[in-house]
C-alpha cells in the first residue's frame, strides 16, 4: 500500500510540484504575515534592547514606550542617580510622531538626547554625525535613502524643520523608526519644559536590575520602573498583540485555502485511479488502508508544501532585507508551530474530501471491460 | 471545443466543485487583503472627517490628525473666533495610551471634546457628560469584555464607561472620548506628571464656517492672522492621514497581494494540469479526429476561465463572509470588500490568472500524440 501511494505520488511529478508549490504558497500566505507582524514587533524594541540601560524608569501608570505618552519631571533624574545601586541616569525626551521628508511621511520614535551623553543614542552610526546638534537629526538610512535625503536635507518633526546631521542603521521599521534630536529642540516642539519621558538607568556592578527597579519605585515618588527585559517584554506584547486577530485570520484563510487544494490533488489522484482501487479492493484491501492511503498522500503533500513554505520565508527574510528594505520579516518558532499544526490538520481534513469516492468504488468493476 | 469544455466540466462535478472552490477561497483571500487595506484607509480619513467643522485648525507646521502631536496655545481659539466668517469653534485634543487588563494590553487614542467633534454612532450608553465618564470603541469594549458602567483604568486614572461607540478607531488603534472637564480631572488626579504643560489641553479646533463663506479662503485666513496655528479643510488632514497609513501598510500588503496572485496563477495551473493529465486518452481522440492542438488549448483555456468565472460570485460571498467574521471577531478591523472597483479588479485578476494558469499544461497539449487516442 505505502509503495503503491509512493507511486501515485510520483506518477505525475509537475503535478505534484504544482500541487506542493501552491499549497506551499498558501502555508508562505500565513508566514509571510504573521512574519511581518513578528519582524515589525521586533523593531519597536530596538531602542530599549539595544541601549545598555538596566533598568526604564517612567511615569507611574506607565508601562511602555510603544504609543505611550510619559513624562517625569527633570529634577527626578537627580533623584533616581541618587539611589543606592544606581551607576548612572541618562534622560531621554519621547515623542512618538510622523515625520516628512521628500514628499512623505513615516511613524517615528523621536528621542531628544542630552547632547553630552551618547549613551541613549545611535548604536550604528551610518554617516555624519554620531550625535545630534541643536537644530539637527540623525534619521535611519533607510528612510533618508527612501526620501532620497543628504546631509543637510531637511526634515519636519512636530511641525518644525530639522537638518539632517547624520544616519543610523538598524534603526528603521514601518512602524516606529527612530530619529534622534536634542533634547531641547524636542522640549520646544513639544512645548515641554521641565520634563523628561524617561529614565536609562544603570546599575552598578553587583545590583540586580530588578532589586534596583523595586527600590527606586520605593525612593523616588510617583514613578514606574521596569528592568530593560520587562520593559521590551511589555513593547513586544502589545505590538504582537496588535495582530493577534487578523494573523489569525490570515492562517485560518490560509489553512483553508491549502485545504481545498491539498483536497484537489488528492481526490484527482483518486478518481485517475478507480480502476486500479477496484483491483485493489478485488484483492481484498480494505477501505481503512485505501484511506489511511489518502492521509499519507495529502501528509506528504502537506509536509512538503511546509517545508517548502519555510525554505521559502528563510530566503525571503535576507531577500526582502536587500530589494525592500523597509520591509522588517521575522521567522518566529510561534509562526512555524502554527503553520506546522495548520499543515497538519489540512492534511487530515484534506485526505477525508475523496472518501465517498473511495466508498463508490465497486471491485467488480475490476473484471469488467 | 468550448461545448466540449462544459460539457466536461458538468460530468466531473465533484472536481468542477473543487476547483471552483479553490479560485473562490484564492479570490476571497484577495478581497479580504484588499478590503483590508482599502478598510485601513477609510478608517485614518474617518478618524477626521467624523470630527466635523469645515476647517480643522492645527498647531503650525502639523500636518496629520492621528500619530503625531499638536499642541495649540489656549489663547488660539479667541483669535480664530475674532476672525470673520467662523461661526463657532469646537476644541479637540487626543493623547496616546495603553489600556491594560491583567497581560492583555491594547494601545487606545483618547480624544477629547467639548461641543463638537465626538461619536457620531452609540451601540449603548451616551455620550460621556459627567467628570470621570469615558465612552470607548465597540473594539476596545469587546477585547476587554467591558460594558456601560464599568471601571476602566489608564495611567491609574478610573474612569467609568458611559457609552459603546461604533467605527471609531484607525490602525489597529481604537479610539476613546471623554470631555475636556474630565482631561482637567485626569490630569490632576491621576499622576500623570508635575509639568502638566506637556500634556496637550488644545490639540486642534473644528471650525465651524458662517453661512455664504468659503471654506478654503476662511482656512487660508485663519493660517495669515492667527500665530503658532494653520488651518486646512479637514479632507485635507484626512488626505494626509491616508497617505501616511499608505506609506506605511502599503508595501507590506502589497507584498502579500503579490503573493496571492502567484497562488493563484500557480493553483490554477495545478487544475488544468490535473485535467489535462486526466483526460489525455479523449483529448487524443479529439486529435485523431482532426482537431489541431491550437484548438484543443483554447477549450483548455476556455475552461480554465469558465472555472475562474464561476469562482468570481462565490469569491464574493466567502469574501464578503469572512470580511463580517473579521469585523464581528475584531471591530477595530473595517473590510469592505464590495467596493465595486476592487471587485472589478479582482474580477479581470481572475480572468487573468485563470489564463496564465491554463497555459502550465501548453507542453503537454501542443505535444499531444494522436496515437494516444488508441493505446490501452
Amino acid at each position: 500500500m505505502l509503495n503503491w501511494t509512493l507511486r501515485e505520488l510520483l506518477s505525475a511529478p509537475q503535478q505534484l510540484l504544482a500541487s506542493v508549490a501552491a499549497v506551499a504558497g498558501a502555508f508562505a500566505l500565513v508566514l509571510f504575515f504573521e512574519g511581518i507582524f513578528a519582524g515589525e514587533s521586533e523593531q519597536i524594541v530596538a531602542l530599549i534592547e539595544k541601549t545598555e540601560g538596566d533598568v526604564w524608569v517612567m511615569q507611574k501608570g506607565v508601562g511602555n514606550m510603544h504609543m505611550a505618552t510619559s513624562f517625569v519631571a527633570d529634577w527626578k533624574v537627580g533623584a533616581v542617580a541618587d539611589v543606592e545601586g544606581v551607576e548612572k541616569a541618562t534622560p531621554i525626551l519621547y515623542l512618538n510622531s510622523a515625520i516628512e521628508a521628500g514628499g512623505r511621511s513615516w511613524f517615528s520614535f523621536v528621542v531628544g538626547l542630552e547632547s553630552d551623553d551618547p549613551r541613549a543614542g545611535p548604536w550604528s552610526p551610518a554617516g555624519g554625525a554620531r550625535m545630534p546638534p541643536q537644530g539637527g537629526a540623525i534619521v535611519p538610512d533607510i528612510f533618508a535613502s527612501d526620501a532620497g535625503l543628504a546631509l543637510g536635507d531637511t526634515v519636519r518633526i512636530a511641525g518644525r524643520d530639522f537638518a539632517v546631521a547624520g544616519f543610523s542603521s538598524d534603526t528603521f521599521s514601518m512602524a516606529n523608526s527612530i530619529t534622534y534630536v536634542t533634547m531641547t529642540d524636542l522640549a520646544d516642539a513639544m512645548s515641554s519644559i521641565g520634563s523628561v519621558s524617561y529614565i536609562m538607568v544603570d546599575a552598578a556592578p553587583g545590583v540586580a536590575p530588578d532589586a534596583l527597579a523595586m527600590r527606586i519605585m520605593e525612593q523616588v515618588e510617583e514613578v514606574n520602573a521596569l528592568t530593560r527585559a520587562d520593559f521590551s517584554a511589555r513593547d513586544y506584547s502589545i505590538a504582537v498583540q496588535m495582530g493577534l486577530e487578523i494573523v489569525w485570520m490570515m492562517t485560518l484563510i490560509g489553512g483553508v485555502l491549502a485545504v481545498l487544494l491539498t483536497g484537489f490533488i488528492v481526490y484527482s489522484h483518486i478518481s485517475e485511479r478507480e480502476r486500479e482501487l477496484a483491483v485493489m479492493k478485488a484483492l481484498g484491501f480494505r477501505n481503512p488502508a485505501i484511506y489511511a492511503s489518502n492521509m499519507l498522500q495529502a501528509l506528504a503533500i502537506a509536509a512538503l508544501a511546509f517545508v517548502l513554505s519555510v525554505a521559502l520565508m528563510l530566503a525571503a527574510v535576507p531577500l526582502t532585507e536587500w530589494l525592500m528594505p523597509k520591509v522588517n520579516l521575522a521567522l518566529t518558532g510561534s509562526a512555524l508551530v502554527r503553520t506546522g499544526a495548520t499543515a497538519l490538520v489540512v492534511s487530515l481534513i484534506a485526505s477525508a474530501i475523496p472518501v465517498r469516492r473511495v466508498l463508490s468504488v465497486d471491485p467488480a468493476t475490476a473484471f469488467q471491460r | 471545443m468550448i461545448w466540449l469544455a462544459w460539457k466536461n466540466s458538468i460530468l466531473r462535478p465533484a472536481r468542477s466543485l473543487l476547483i471552483i472552490l479553490s479560485v473562490a477561497a484564492i479570490l476571497a483571500e484577495i478581497l479580504v487583503l484588499e478590503g483590508f487595506l482599502a478598510g485601513s484607509y477609510t478608517q485614518l480619513r474617518q478618524a477626521v472627517l467624523r470630527r466635523g467643522g469645515d476647517v480643522m485648525v492645527s498647531q503650525a507646521g502639523v500636518r496629520n490628525f492621528l500619530a503625531t502631536r499638536s499642541i495649540l496655545p489656549q489663547r488660539t481659539r479667541a483669535a480664530v473666533e475674532a476672525i470673520p466668517g467662523v461661526a463657532k469653534t469646537h476644541p479637540l485634543a487626543a493623547l496616546s495610551m495603553i489600556y491594560e487588563q491583567g497581560a492583555r494590553r491594547a494601545p487606545t487614542i483618547v480624544i477629547v471634546y467639548d461641543d463638537g467633534g465626538g461619536p457620531e454612532v452609540f451601540l449603548s450608553g451616551q455620550a460621556p457628560a459627567n467628570n470621570g465618564e469615558i465612552a470607548i470603541d465597540l473594539s476596545l469594549a469587546e477585547k476587554f469584555g467591558l460594558g456601560v458602567g464599568d471601571r476602566l483604568t489608564l495611567s491609574d486614572y478610573d474612569f467609568t464607561v458611559s457609552g459603546i461607540t461604533s467605527g471609531e478607531s484607525a490602525l489597529f488603534t481604537p479610539f476613546a472620548f471623554i470631555n475636556f472637564d474630565t482631561l482637567i480631572d485626569f490630569y490632576f488626579e491621576s499622576d500623570v506628571a508635575a509639568d502638566i504643560a506637556a500634556f496637550p489641553l488644545l490639540s486642534f479646533l473644528a471650525v465651524d464656517a458662517a453661512p455664504g463663506t468659503d471654506p478654503e479662503a476662511l482656512a487660508r485666513r485663519i493660517t495669515a492672522e492667527v500665530a503658532d496655528a494653520q488651518a486646512v479643510l479637514p479632507r485635507t488632514l484626512a488626505y494626509n492621514d491616508e497617505k501616511l497609513g499608505r506609506d506605511l501598510l502599503g508595501p507590506i500588503l502589497n507584498l502579500l497581494l503579490g503573493l496571492s496572485y502567484a497562488i493563484g496563477a500557480t493553483a490554477i495551473g495545478m487544475f488544468t494540469f490535473a485535467a489535462v493529465r486526466s483526460r489525455r486518452k479523449s483529448l487524443g481522440v479529439l486529435r485523431a479526429l482532426g482537431f489541431t492542438a491550437r484548438a484543443i488549448v483554447t477549450g483548455v483555456v476556455a475552461e480554465a476561465v469558465a472555472a475562474a468565472a464561476a469562482a468570481i460570485p462565490l469569491g464574493i460571498l466567502i469574501a464578503a463572509g469572512l470580511a463580517a467574521l473579521i469585523e464581528w471577531v475584531a471591530p477595530v478591523y473595517l473590510v469592505p470588500v464590495l467596493e465595486p472597483r476592487t471587485l472589478l479588479q479582482t474580477a479581470l485578476v481572475a480572468v487573468v490568472l485563470a489564463i496564465l494558469g491554463a497555459l502550465a499544461p501548453l507542453r503537454m497539449l501542443m505535444r499531444l500524440d494522436p496515437a494516444t487516442a488508441f493505446r490501452e
